[in-house]
C-alpha cells in the first residue's frame, strides 16, 4: 500500500500516521528469543531462553541478563549487540546520577532515561532504532518494579510481561497464572513453567536464564546448578 | 578514555585562559581567593596481611581551622581507599570521579577493581590538569595482585612504597616511620605505628590537629576506624556557664506601637469595573 514507499525513512511518517521503521523494529524483537518477567510481592524474577546458535559455543561465556545498578537489572529480546549498547548507556546514566544526587537512582528514572535514549535513535538522522525490547527489574523504595521498554522508547510498568517469539502463547499463561500475592520462589516456578511451554527440545539449567531480586535489594543472575534446582522443583 | 563526564565544558576538556589572566592579575598585585586547604597528615603502610591507611582530622582556611573532624581518607572501592592532601574540594572531587570510574569499570568487567587501575585514573587526569588539580593523595588497597600503596602528587607523578607519608605533616609522620617500620608487621603493630605518626604530625605541625581516623585494609575485608583516637578532647566546659558583664546589660524593652490605621469608608459606590 502506500505505506510501503515510506518504510525505507525513519525520520518520515507514512499516510497512516506509523513510523514504519518502528514497526520493522518490533518485528525484529518479535523474532529474537522469548524472555519474560513476573512481579512478585516481595520482588522480581526475569528470564530468557539461551538458545546458542551450535553445541561447539561456550555457553558460560554468553550472560543475556545484565546487572545495572546494584539493584536494577535488565533482559533483553532481539538484537544483541543493540542491548549492549543500551546496558553500557544506562549504567553510566544510572552512575552519572549517583554522582550528581548522592542517592541511588529510582528504577523508574533509569527506565525514563533509557527510554529516552532509545526514542533519540528514533527522531535523528543517520541512524536506524534499536532492535530490543528491554524487560527492566528492580527494587527501590517504590518496593519490586518491572518495566518494558519498546525500540519506540514507550514504557511501560508491568505485573508480568513477555517479549520475544512465543509472545501470545507466554502472555496467555502468565494471564491465567498471575496472581498479585504472588511470592518470589512461586514467581520463578511460572516463569520457568512459562518458558517450557513454547521451549523447543529439552529445558535445562544451560539453555536458559534466570535473574532475580528480593527485598535484600541486590540483583543477581542464578548460576546454572541454580536454575537446574529450581527445574527439579518444577518437575 | 580521557574525558568522560558531559558536565564539564562541552568540548575540549580544561580551557587554561583563566589560568593565564590569574596570573596577570597576580603580577598587578591581587590576593587569589582562599581555598580550604587541608594542611594534612596523611600516611599509609603495607603490613603483613594488607594495607592501612591513616590521616588527621583538621581542616585550615589559612590561619583558621575550618573543619575539626573532616574525613580524610575517601572511598574509592570496596578495597581500595585513598588519603587526600592538599585542596579538599580537589581531593574530594577527583576520588569522587574515579570512584565512580571505577564502579562502571567494575560493572564492565565483572572483576573486582585493581589498585594499578586506580593510580592510573588518578595520574592521567592530575597530569592532564598540569598541577593545578592541588590533590596530592596517598593510594592504598588489597586486590588479586596482593597489597599496594602509592603515592601521587599534583603534578601526576606517582611512587610505589612499603610506607609513605604526605601532607604538610609528612615530615614528622615520616620520622616515625623511617625508625620504627619493618617489614611483617602484624595488624595492631601496624596501627599502632600508623595512629603514632599521625599523632606526631597532630601535635609538631600546625596544619594538621584533631583526631586520628586509620583504614585497614586486608584481602577480602576493610575496617573504617572512623576516630580511632581522640587525642585532642575538649576538657574544661565551665559549670558555671558563660554570663555577659553588667555592661551589656539588655534593657527593657519598649514596644512603640504604629500609628492604628484608620479606615475611612465614606458612603460612595462601589469602584466601576
Amino acid at each position: 500500500m502506500g505505506d510501503s514507499q515510506y518504510s525505507f525513512s525513519l525520520t518520515t511518517f507514512s499516510p497512516s500516521g506509523k513510523l514504519v521503521q518502528i514497526e520493522h523494529a518490533l518485528t525484529a524483537v518479535g523474532s529474537g528469543q522469548t524472555s519474560l518477567g513476573i512481579k512478585a510481592s516481595n520482588g522480581v524474577v526475569i528470564a530468557t531462553e539461551k538458545k546458542l546458535p551450535s553445541i561447539l559455543v561456550d555457553e558460560a561465556s554468553v550472560q543475556k541478563i545484565q546487572t545495572l545498578t546494584p539493584n536494577i537489572g535488565v533482559v533483553y529480546s532481539g538484537m544483541g549487540p543493540d542491548s549492549r549498547v543500551l546496558v553500557r548507556k544506562s549504567r553510566k546514566q544510572a552512575e552519572q546520577y549517583y554522582r550528581l544526587y548522592k542517592e541511588q537512582i529510582p528504577v523508574t528514572q533509569l527506565v525514563r532515561e533509557t527510554a529516552t535514549v532509545m526514542q533519540e535513535f528514533t527522531q535523528s538522522g543517520g541512524v536506524r532504532p534499536f532492535g530490543v525490547s528491554l524487560l527492566v527489574a528492580g527494587y527501590d523504595d517504590k518496593g519490586p518494579q518491572l518495566y518494558q521498554v519498546d525500540p519506540s522508547g514507550s514504557y511501560f510498568s508491568w505485573k508480568a510481561s513477555a517479549m520475544g517469539k512465543n509472545v501470545s502463547n507466554a502472555k496467555a499463561f502468565l494471564e491465567k497464572r498471575y496472581t498479585e500475592d504472588t511470592e518470589l520462589d512461586d514467581a520463578v516456578h511460572t516463569a520457568i513453567l512459562t518458558l517450557k511451554e513454547g521451549f523447543e527440545g529439552q529445558i535445562s539449567g544451560k539453555n536458559i536464564e534466570i535473574g532475580m531480586i528480593g527485598s535484600d535489594r541486590i540483583f543477581r543472575v542464578l548460576s546454572p546448578s541454580e536454575v537446574e534446582d529450581y527445574l527439579q522443583e518444577v518437575e | 578514555m580521557s574525558r568522560f563526564e558531559e558536565s564539564a565544558p562541552a568540548r575540549g576538556g580544561f580551557s587554561f585562559d583563566l589560568c593565564k589572566r590569574n596570573e596577570m592579575l597576580m603580577q598587578k598585585g591581587l590576593k587569589p581567593s582562599s581555598y580550604l586547604k587541608t594542611g594534612t597528615t596523611i600516611v599509609g603502610l603495607v603490613f603483613q596481611d594488607g594495607v592501612i591507611l591513616g590521616a588527621d582530622t583538621r581542616a585550615t582556611e589559612g590561619p583558621i581551622v575550618a573543619d575539626k573532624n573532616c574525613e580524610k581518607i575517601h572511598y574509592m572501592a570496596p578495597n581500595i581507599y585513598c588519603c587526600g592532601a592538599g585542596t579538599a574540594a580537589d581531593t574530594e572531587a577527583v576520588t569522587d570521579m574515579v570512584s565512580s570510574q571505577l564502579k562502571l569499570h567494575r560493572f564492565h568487567t565483572g572483576r573486582e577493581s585493581r589498585v594499578v587501575t586506580a593510580l592510573t585514573l588518578l595520574k592521567s587526569h592530575l597530569f592532564s590538569y598540569q598541577g593545578h588539580v592541588s590533590a596530592a593523595l596517598v593510594l592504598g588497597g588489597v586486590d588479586v595482585t596482593g597489597p599496594h600503596l602509592h603515592t601521587i602528587y599534583p603534578h601526576g607523578s606517582t611512587d610505589t612504597l612499603p610506607f609513605a607519608t604526605m601532607g604538610s605533616g609528612s615530615l614528622a609522620a615520616m620520622a616515625i616511620f623511617e625508625s620504627k617500620y619493618r617489614e611483617g608487621l602484624t595488624r595492631d603493630e601496624g596501627v599502632k605505628l600508623v595512629a603514632e605518626a599521625i599523632c606526631s604530625g597532630i601535635f609538631n605541625d600546625l596544619g594538621s590537629g584533631s583526631n586520628v581516623d586509620v583504614c585497614v585494609i586486608t584481602k577480602g575485608n576493610r575496617e573504617y576506624l572512623r576516630n580511632y583516637m581522640l587525642p585532642n578532647p575538649r576538657t574544661y566546659v565551665s559549670e558555671k556557664g558563660y554570663s555577659f558583664s553588667k555592661k551589656t546589660e539588655v534593657l527593657l524593652t519598649k514596644i512603640t506601637p504604629l500609628r492604628e490605621l484608620v479606615e475611612v469608608i465614606e458612603g460612595g459606590d462601589a469602584m466601576e469595573e
